[in-house]
């Protein structure tokens, strides 16, 4: 596909263009952070972002998703995609969306996050300033961002924009952008290379190797008690996670007490009671009933169980459990670096 | 999986079944025979499971009851646990729920075909493996030496009361049952399950055996059929979980790296010996 070139003064006029056709997603400031949210204007969009409290997971897999409606006679379901551009999502973002992607699509397609994936045209962009917890950098460094329709990179005067797919192609229309010369596109790759430096926070090892240690750790009743020394089983960690995905479902009536609906909520593996049941002897039995080998579970999903199936760590190194982990635990460098480290 | 109208898939999506009979073999649980109200046949193997729901209500994951080799109509049991299975236990003949499914991977026949076949029930186990039991009886020449153990609490908590009446008679199935304490009316079997390994001498070492029933039972089974020389490729466990989504999504039915809903409820107890978190 092609390469284009804009500048900054043009910038926003393009996204403004943009928006008069379709909804436009993209990073804006929310007191002192940031989220991804719906633009109302050009102005909002805050590309120099370090990183969202929430991954743009949440346009495609809602916090809260009508998945189901009823009344007396009949059930329907409430598939019903938005247009979409999602603009400003960084690398790590993009590779997190390929693995909701994948598991989405696995054995059984959820269409009710794939109608509104392929609704939507997603617009990667460079990485300007680098979240103190991140460590994208480092890790699954071998595993490539794949589904993102264009990429835009901020370089000396303006941008740069490579298009992926027919649908990326489509947003560059050429009265704003140019054709990009060789020298602004080794320019641009040069500013994404340069970046993945500047983690301040490594993970100094091949995944496959932290595969297949972790999963060895498994029986390591006292490291693993040691790392989850303090966890209080709150789920944030889980929550702000963009390839976490598990969820619950549950049903409500509306006030006319004969119709209603199905919702799906996410869920967290780290809440006490994710792995209860109710067994058919009328007793509870909680699979994972003790704080540590909930805690243990989420590390062995992210670095071993997930791996064979993605290639690579269901990581992307974003920093936000780290960030939204009161306790301060959470942090995939230091659980991953110290079971690297011990003899187990 | 069921299209919506507007050509989506949707895994979610149920399919209404109507109650055409509906019996109480004991206080807590409701025998059901469904059929789906677009009068097509559930296609299905035995140990699968189905989501069943009440809307408004929610779904709750239930082994099929019945064998595929009866077609027209199938069973499930519901004992009632929660919410769910409240709301699923007051329906009535005439009545629907809401299933989807068949989900999961059941027993897998050609591995018991051709040979003996014990199964190994303990209280609503026998549910699930009804399935497997109606299948054996209706393919009787296509199994070897065909012998259950059944056992429950107390003889109040005995399901399929008419279905054992004939077991007992038959000739083609070895049966054997046992409760844990006896009341006044009782003259069998006393005593758990593992004690009924001694009433019975023509268990061979190249038998396949499946086991369903609470986690607790499968310890001291295993320690029997481990006396028998079985080796555990053979033995094939029907798990439970707490399941939400049937289709390896949702994450809540996970045992390690398997899913429950999809990769089980059925596994041989070689791959659950690998397992951590499964017994
Ligand atoms: S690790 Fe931290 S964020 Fe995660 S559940 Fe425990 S305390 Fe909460
Ligand atoms: S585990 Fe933590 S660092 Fe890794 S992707 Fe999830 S939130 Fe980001
Ligand atoms: S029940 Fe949802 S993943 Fe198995």
């Amino acid at each position: 596909m092609g390469a284009y070139f804009i500048g900054a003064h043009e910038l926003l006029g393009w996204v403004d263009g943009l928006r008069e056709s379709t909804r436009i997603i993209g990073p804006v400031a929310k007191r002192q952070r940031f989220v991804f949210a719906e633009l109302e204007s050009a102005a909002q969009l805050r590309l120099d972002y370090d990183v969202t409290i929430l991954p743009p997971k949440k346009v495609f897999f809602p916090p809260k998703q009508q998945i189901l409606a009823f009344d007396s006679e009949r059930v329907s379901d409430c598939i019903d995609p938005v247009p979409t551009v999602l603009l400003g999502v960084h690398f790590y973002d993009v590779k997190g969306l390929d693995m909701t992607d994948f598991l989405m699509r696995e054995r059984y397609e959820d269409w009710n996050y794939l109608a509104q994936r392929e609704a939507t045209t997603i617009v990667a962009s460079s990485v300007q300033s680098v979240a103190p917890r991140a460590f994208w950098g480092s890790i699954g460094a071998h595993v490539r961002p794949q589904g993102h329709d264009a990429m835009l990179t901020k370089v000396s005067e303006g941008y740069v924009l490579e298009t992926r797919t027919p649908k990326g192609e489509r947003l560059a229309g050429l009265e704003r952008f140019r054709h990009a010369t060789d020298d602004e596109v080794a320019g641009a790759e040069r500013v994404n290379a340069a970046v993945m430096d500047q983690c301040s926070q490594l993970m100094p090892y091949d995944s496959k190797e932290i595969a297949t240690k972790v999963r060895e750790s498994f029986g390591n009743e006292e490291l693993w008690d040691d790392l989850a020394m303090d966890c209080f089983s709150c789920g944030s960690c889980n929550i702000v996670c963009p390839t976490c995905y598990c969820f619950d479902v549950r049903d409500s009536w509306n006030v006319d007490q004969t119709s209603g609906q199905r919702t799906r909520y996410w869920d967290a593996c780290l809440t006490r009671e994710f792995a209860a049941v109710t067994m058919a002897g009328g007793q509870k039995e909680n699979f994972r009933e003790h704080h540590a080998s909930r805690f243990r579970h989420r590390f062995m999903r992210k670095a071993a169980y997930l791996h064979d199936k993605l290639g690579g760590p269901a990581c992307t190194g974003c920093g936000r459990c780290a960030a939204a982990c009161t306790a301060n635990i959470a942090d995939p460098v230091r659980v991953i670096n110290t079971i690297m480290g011990v003899t187990l | 999986m069921t299209k919506d109208e507007a050509g989506f898939d949707n895994i979610f999506l149920p399919r209404e079944a109507k109650i055409i009979r509906t019996s109480r073999p004991t206080p807590s649980e409701k025998h059901f025979t469904l059929q789906l109200a677009d009068r097509t046949s559930l296609d299905f193997v035995p140990g699968q499971i189905l989501e069943v729901g009440v809307m408004g209500y929610g779904e709750s994951p239930i082994g099929i009851a019945s064998s595929p080799t009866r077609t027209d109509s199938f069973d499930i049991v519901v004992r009632t646990v929660g919410r769910v299975t409240t709301a699923i236990n007051s329906r009535d003949v005439g009545d629907s729920l809401w299933i989807r499914g068949p989900l999961g991977h059941g027993f897998d026949m050609d591995e018991l075909r051709g040979h003996d076949v014990l199964i190994v029930a303990g209280g609503i186990g026998l549910c699930p493996t009804r399935s497997l039991i109606q299948y054996i009886l209706d393919r009787r020449d296509e199994f070897g030496r065909f012998t259950l153990f059944y056992g429950a609490r107390d003889p109040l908590q005995l399901l399929f009361t008419e279905d054992r009446l004939e077991w007992r008679r038959s000739d083609a199935i070895d049966y054997h049952e046992t409760v844990d304490r006896a009341d006044a009316t009782w003259t069998g079997n006393v005593g758990v399950i593992p004690t009924l390994f001694h009433k019975t001498a023509h268990i061979s070492p190249d038998t396949r055996v499946v086991i369903c029933g609470p986690p607790v039972m499968f310890k001291y089974v295993l320690i029997e059929l481990d006396k028998l020389g079985i080796p555990r490729e053979n033995i094939f466990v029907d798990l439970e979980r707490r399941m939400k989504c049937g289709v390896g999504k949702c994450g809540h039915c996970q045992i390690n790296d398997k899913y429950c809903c999809i990769d089980g409820p059925v596994f041989t107890f070689a791959k659950i010996w690998e397992l951590e978190e499964a017994i």
